[in-house]
């Protein structure tokens, strides 16, 4: 989702910059008093202002309230019986304690390395990025996450660790409720 | 104050340009390699990919910062008499520290790239042997140490003539009350550039040095988290302030083709002095997937990178139009080119405040999206900036006039620049990881985009760098700075 709401968001916004660009490169071929032109500009930079400031602190106010590392929210959102799995990454692997899931399964990553620091990337079944930490050696990074659906997730590295960065990929299997295998 | 730029120090300008057209083009054939490499249209070796990748990254941001630091050289000398030795030593140690840089990458196969975390080069150390480590961990201090020789010496002039820092941004006007408007404003961008790149170049040391140190003798260690609050504390304001360096050149130039000044007033000094604050405060949005970093500290990591946008989307983009509307101005390779950098700037701003929100960071961190959001900062910002001040400097030093191929360059360059990061923006909209030597097939699509669109943009290049070249030969030595207006 937030992927998306990214994607239109900068097209949006790019859109209107490059309008705002495109409207004063034509009016440049016109002339103008500047004495003019900079007081009605700073009248209107106040709005301009005032309409950022507004959009910035609506998008926090809306962003804040749902950090991923906090942990009350996982408790309110009925995670704190979460399944607790230990990951650690190592060139170029990720060991965990536990592989196999089932849909519905709310669990607790605890995220650490063992050489250097890589980056733990969750991946639905359809390959989009639906989670991450960091997993740095010396510290545990926990990261919560429900499976909603069954299917084959991935674990990419999604911190460059050297020549084989990008084969240190894991597969787990997320069974459908009730224990059948999946498909 | 009317200082006239020193004979050597113009000569000196040009051999930064020239350097930093060359290495642009071939920094830009390394990133379409990439790309192609991706998108499976050539295939190279996952190491040469990386390696290819460590020489793009640090190659790219060294040109940014050897383009920026000639545009504020060759600016500030208006208003502050600069001893050209201390331009000339940057220089050298930067070809000294690049040399370094190369042969550990290309000698030593050194390929933990240019932002590396601790302990990694000590990790490759073990695999790959110690010298590339070393070569480029002692390549990047000595570069390092040739900038913070500048900025000190920058420093000590700023003070003698203005009286501090402080008072180079304005803070009489800000603070005190103090009637008028404040210093040039390619003194205030400079006194920015002091504050937050030595700060950054120090924290780069330390980690360099503690790097070097630990692969020397392993039992001397780093933490790192602190090692990585380090690095982005050096890599994001380094490369953050080459364009608050090369947009003095939009600063300078855009009033004598409009015939407009653009003073230091009272808000464009509160601009400058908060970016300088945010600018040393942001680095963090680089740490948001760090969870055991203090709360608050990633919080402020989010809002303050918010708030950096301020200042360019407020003062210093919206002062561009303004200056320009309705202005009558002569559109030549310089006045586009800096007009179309504003654009470059925010546009590129606009994806990085979007990922610096944390929820959509935790989808999105380390996607090609990053890669988006930045080349659209640097490619059509910083570099535009630089190739414009290229051109005008041919113009005002000697008589380079635009020409029907420039238009057409620049149109090659923008449309395809926007291919170039449309393609990346895309590729992180769909999850596709940046730094990946190989990508999936669901990925690759956006990648032959993104090659193809570097090719154009890699012929625009050898264009502008052609047109600087020829445009040379016209520079003279004999007439004082500035020779002419250059909207005349």
């Amino acid at each position: 989702m937030y992927q998306q709401i990214a994607m239109y968001a900068t097209v949006f916004f790019v859109f209107l910059l490059a309008l705002a660009f495109a409207f004063v490169y034509g009016e440049s071929k016109r002339s103008g008093e500047y004495s003019t032109i900079q007081k009605k500009g700073y009248k209107i930079r106040k709005f301009y202002f005032l309409g950022l400031i507004a959009i910035m602190a609506f998008a926090t106010v809306m962003t804040l309230g749902r950090l991923p590392y906090n942990s009350n929210q996982a408790e309110a959102e009925g995670l704190n019986d979460a399944k607790v799995v230990q990951v650690t990454g190592i060139q170029y692997a990720w060991e965990m304690s536990e592989e196999t899931f089932k849909a519905g399964d709310k669990v607790q990553f605890d995220v650490t390395a063992s050489d250097v620091t890589h980056g733990f990337g969750l991946y639905n079944e359809n390959m989009e990025l639906v989670a991450q930490t960091q997993a740095m050696p010396g510290y545990t990074n926990t990261v919560y996450y429900t499976f909603k659906e069954p299917g084959t997730y991935q674990i990419l590295c999604l911190e460059y660790c050297s020549a084989g960065h990008h084969v240190m990929v894991k597969e787990i299997v997320v069974e459908p409720e009730g224990g059948a295998s999946y498909e | 104050m009317n200082e006239a730029i020193h004979p050597l120090a113009k000569k000196t300008v040009v051999w930064y340009l020239a350097v930093t057209s060359l290495v642009l083009i071939l920094m830009m054939i390394f990133g379409v390699i990439m790309l192609m490499n991706q998108g499976e249209m050539i295939r190279i070796t996952p190491q040469w990919f990386y390696k290819i990748m460590t020489a793009h990254g640090t190659g790219m941001v060294g040109i940014a910062a050897l383009g920026g630091t000639a545009i504020l050289w060759y600016f500030l000398s208006k208003y502050v008499k600069l001893n050209p030795a201390i331009l000339i030593v940057n220089f050298v140690l930067f070809l000294t520290g690049v040399s370094m840089v190369l042969i550990a990458i290309f000698v030593f196969d050194f390929s933990d790239g240019w932002t590396f975390l601790f302990p990694l080069p000590a990790q490759s150390a073990k695999m790959y042997g110690a010298a590339g480590a070393v070569f480029f961990l002692s390549g990047m201090l000595v570069l390092g140490i040739g900038f913070l020789i500048l900025y000190m010496y920058l420093a000590a002039r700023l003070t003698a003539v203005y009286g501090g820092l402080g008072k180079a941004l304005g803070w009489d006007i800000i603070f005190r009350g103090k009637k008028g408007y404040g210093p040039p404003a390619a003194v205030v961008a400079t006194a920015m550039v002091i504050i937050t790149n030595s700060t950054a170049l120090l924290a780069g040391a330390t980690v360099l040095a503690a790097s070097l140190v630990n692969i020397i003798n392993p039992a001397v260690t780093m933490d790192p988290l602190l090692a990585k609050h380090l690095t982005y504390a050096f890599g994001h304001i380094f490369a953050n302030c080459t364009i608050y360096m090369a947009v003095i050149a939009v600063y300078e130039v855009l009033p004598e083709y409009t015939k407009r000044p653009w003073k230091a007033n009272k808000v464009f000094l509160i601009a400058w002095n908060c970016s300088t604050l945010f600018t040393l405060m942001i680095y963090t949005h680089h740490l948001l997937m760090d969870f055991a970093v203090p709360k608050w500290m990633l919080i402020i990591g989010q809002v303050f990178s918010y708030a950096n946008g301020l200042p360019v989307m407020v003062v210093t983009a919206y002062g561009a139009l303004m200056i320009v509307y309705r202005s009558r101005m002569q559109w030549d390779f310089a006045s586009s080119l800096f007009f179309l950098s504003m654009f470059g700037w925010v546009a590129g701003a606009i994806p990085a405040i979007i990922d610096a929100t944390i929820v959509v960071n935790h989808v999105m961190h380390n996607t090609k999206w990053v890669p988006g959001h930045f080349h659209t900062y640097m490619g059509m910002g910083v570099v535009a900036m630089i190739i414009g001040f290229m051109y005008y400097f041919n113009k005002t030093e000697g008589n380079q006039e635009h020409r029907g191929i420039d238009t057409f360059t620049i149109a090659l360059y923008f449309a395809f620049f926007m291919g170039l990061v449309g393609s990346f923006l895309y590729a992180g909209g769909i999850s596709a990881p940046r730094r990946w030597a190989e990508h999936l097939p669901q990925w690759v699509l956006s990648d032959q985009a993104g090659a193809v669109s570097g090719i154009f943009i890699v012929l625009a290049a050898i264009i502008f760098t052609a047109r600087f070249f020829s445009g040379l030969r016209s520079v003279g030595s004999k007439v004082p700075y500035p020779k002419k207006s250059a909207a005349s």
